[in-house]
């Protein structure tokens, strides 16, 4: 059964890898459920899970044995093709290393995914526009990704992972390669972008002080869900439109 | 601002390693250049070697007694009515068609005798530049100067070696229809030099009313119509043509078959053309690939991350062939520019090989070969050129491409 608000359900899920002869469990049953307008982080050590969970969410990865739901759509029964649609009209990513399309200025890599959706240019434009100035990078959209700065990078990334208006935007690391200033507001921003547009954000980190800008913290250990937490919103976030927190739904292994 | 379409990416991804890509498009530049300048020598070579044989022989197209090919002789004539030549001077790929009386013939003077080859033409509807080069060939006297004369015109070589000199007498004899020897009486007006040693000892031209008188045949009988087409690629087609509206009293015959030792030897030759092509086609093909695949190995990241974000495996893949048809277009331009400014000098000037020739005149397959070497451009072969390379190209981008879009997303972007 899926809750009304609930965007993503992972169920028991497993995955095993081989590394030549070696098997590594990466994920050991982990659970969980994230409602639509979350600010949550995944947290715990290196070799967690965070990485492959958040692969198996966004349909990048199949698990061993458990199920991923997306807006209530079990991943396992999709195709091939049906998965790259989904990722790109459900999903929004945002990796560490921001990847851009390289040989594409900042407008076109944020509206990149809009071309392949299949909308109207003007349309296209206009989101495009309205997100580069939303996420501070009005003037630099004809700048390729060498020209602008890692924090720059990441901005473009992020307004190219809402641009499409996914149902959630996951994101791996998304700090761990800017200083600690340019995470600062990295964070504010999409901490805005959730509130204001209500965009669902689920990211994995290490530091401690992303942490503490989640709302719900889930902390995985060996492949498994050790902790979920959640937190008030911060002051002043429910007076300028702040999604609903819906009660914790880990179901801790 | 206008977002970036599948073209612009492949165009941007190709640039993104300019010297790899500048080198292979030097490659694919060089090899068609190669491949258009050999083409167009050897077009023009044969070019020039086919319709020189024509008017050196019995045109592009012969019109003949179905027999004569197997077994020539002179009682196999046909009717040669002016509504006949004007049937055939009607189509539209005939420059030109002259009825002509060919064989043997047996040439003697008071010194000595000869056995050698005659043309009995009428000098009115002959013309050095179309129909007879060696009206163009007299160097000394002149031709005779009606069908009816009594002149005659000798190779260098065979008056030479007849010992007569001009206004001397010279008599022919031919066998006539029935079998009988005959022969006629004539002067020598004028002689021929071709410098091909071979013809200037054997050709005899005579005048082809008064060798009809000789022969006994009647005023429109010879054995074969020389017909001259405009472009010497249509003689088959125009051959086909005649030969479905003349009657079934004569067979048109292309140059191929009337000169089997040249067809044979522009075939070979054009063999061994292809069959370089061939090689330079895929030395071109394993530069692409060899660029496509590195460039699509290198990026297998960036692959998987644009599947990640909604690329689909189908897009990926138009993604690289759109790089090779880049790579394609990019390069046959470039090789056009290169091939431009030799090709018009070889077109216009030629390369003078006398020097290669120690002044002497060079027979290839019984055809007299100019010392100016020249080619020449079909722009039909050129085109196929152009599509040859092009296709190869994209023949070679598709493993790659393929490559491309099997990319497993979680592998290549390695996050774990």
């Amino acid at each position: 059964m899926v809750a009304a608000n609930e965007i993503v359900r992972v169920e028991k899920l497993e995955k095993v890898y081989r590394q030549g002869s070696v098997e590594v469990r990466a994920l050991r049953g982990a659970s969980m459920t994230v409602a639509a307008g979350e600010f949550l982080a995944l947290s715990g050590p290196s070799g967690s899970g965070k990485t492959t969970l958040l692969n198996m969410i966004g349909a990048l990865d199949a698990p061993t044995s458990g199920a991923v739901f997306l807006e209530g759509k079990d991943l396992a029964r999709l195709s091939r093709t049906a998965l790259s649609r989904l990722r790109r009209d459900r999903i929004g990513f945002v990796f560490q290393a921001y990847n851009l399309v390289p040989v594409l200025t900042a407008y076109e890599n944020t509206e990149i995914v809009m071309r392949l959706q299949g909308v109207a240019p003007d349309e296209r434009r206009r989101r495009a526009m309205e997100l580069l100035h939303d996420v501070g990078l009005e003037g630099m959209e004809r700048r390729r990704p060498d020209e602008l700065s890692g924090g720059q990078q990441q901005r473009v990334a992020i307004a190219r992972a809402i641009a499409a208006r996914p149902a959630v935007v996951l994101a791996d690391e998304p700090t761990a390669n800017l200083d600690s200033d340019t995470a600062a507001r990295l964070l504010d921003l999409m901490e805005r972008l959730n509130r204001e547009r209500t965009v669902t954000f689920i990211f994995s980190t290490h530091d401690a002080a992303v942490m503490e800008r989640a709302r719900r913290n889930v902390r995985l250990v060996d492949g498994r869900v050790e902790h979920d937490e959640r937190r008030e919103p911060p002051a002043g976030a429910a007076a300028s439109g702040a999604a609903p927190a819906p009660p914790p739904a880990a179901a801790p292994a | 601002m206008a977002g970036a379409k599948l073209p612009t990416m492949a165009w941007r991804n190709l640039w993104r390693h300019r010297r790899r890509t500048v080198v292979t498009l030097s490659s694919i530049a060089f090899g068609t250049f190669l491949a258009v300048i050999m083409t167009a020598m050897g077009d023009g070579s044969y070019r020039a070697m086919i319709d020189k044989a024509a008017t050196t022989g019995s045109g592009h197209v012969t019109i003949q007694n179905p027999e004569y090919l197997e077994k020539p002789a002179l009682k196999r004539t046909i009717a040669v009515s002016p509504e006949r030549l004007a049937a055939i001077l009607a189509d539209p790929d005939v420059a030109g068609a002259v009825a002509r009386v060919v064989g043997q013939t047996m040439v003697a003077t008071a010194r000595d005798s000869r056995g050698a080859l005659f043309f009995a033409i009428d000098p009115a509807a002959e013309r050095a530049d179309t129909t007879l080069a060696i009206l163009g060939n007299v160097t000394a006297g002149a031709m005779f100067d009606a069908a009816d004369s009594k002149g005659i015109v000798l190779g260098k070589g065979l008056a030479d070696a007849l010992g007569v000199s001009l206004g001397g007498k010279v008599v022919y004899t031919l066998t006539d229809k029935n079998g009988e020897i005959v022969s006629g009486l004539a002067r020598l007006s004028g002689i021929v030099t071709t410098g091909v040693t071979s013809l200037d000892r054997a050709i005899v031209l005579l005048p082809i009313g008064a060798v009809r008188k000789v022969l006994g045949l009647a005023p429109d009988e010879a054995t074969l119509v020389a017909v001259f087409v405009r472009d010497q690629r249509k003689a088959a087609a125009v051959a086909r043509r005649l030969d479905a509206s003349l009657g079934p009293d004569v067979d048109a015959l292309t140059w191929e078959e009337t000169r089997p030792d040249l067809s044979g030897f522009i075939g070979m030759k054009v063999s061994s053309t292809v069959v370089l092509e061939v090689i330079i086609a895929l030395l071109i093909a394993a530069g692409i690939f060899n660029t496509l695949f590195v460039s699509v190995m290198e990026r297998l990241r960036e692959f998987g991350i644009l599947l990640a974000i909604g690329f689909s495996p189908a897009r990926l893949f138009s993604l690289v062939m759109w790089e090779s048809l880049w790579l394609a277009l990019v390069g046959v331009a470039a090789s056009a520019a290169l091939a431009a400014a030799p090709l018009y000098k070889l077109v216009v000037s030629g390369v003078d090989l006398s020097s290669y020739y120690l002044g002497k005149k060079v027979e290839l397959a019984g055809v007299a070969v100019e010392a100016t070497l020249r080619a020449y451009v079909y722009p039909e072969k050129a085109l196929f050129i152009a599509l040859a390379v092009i296709i190869a190209t994209l023949l070679a981008g598709l493993y790659p491409a393929w490559r491309a879009g099997k990319v497993v997303p979680v592998e290549s972007i390695k996050l774990v």
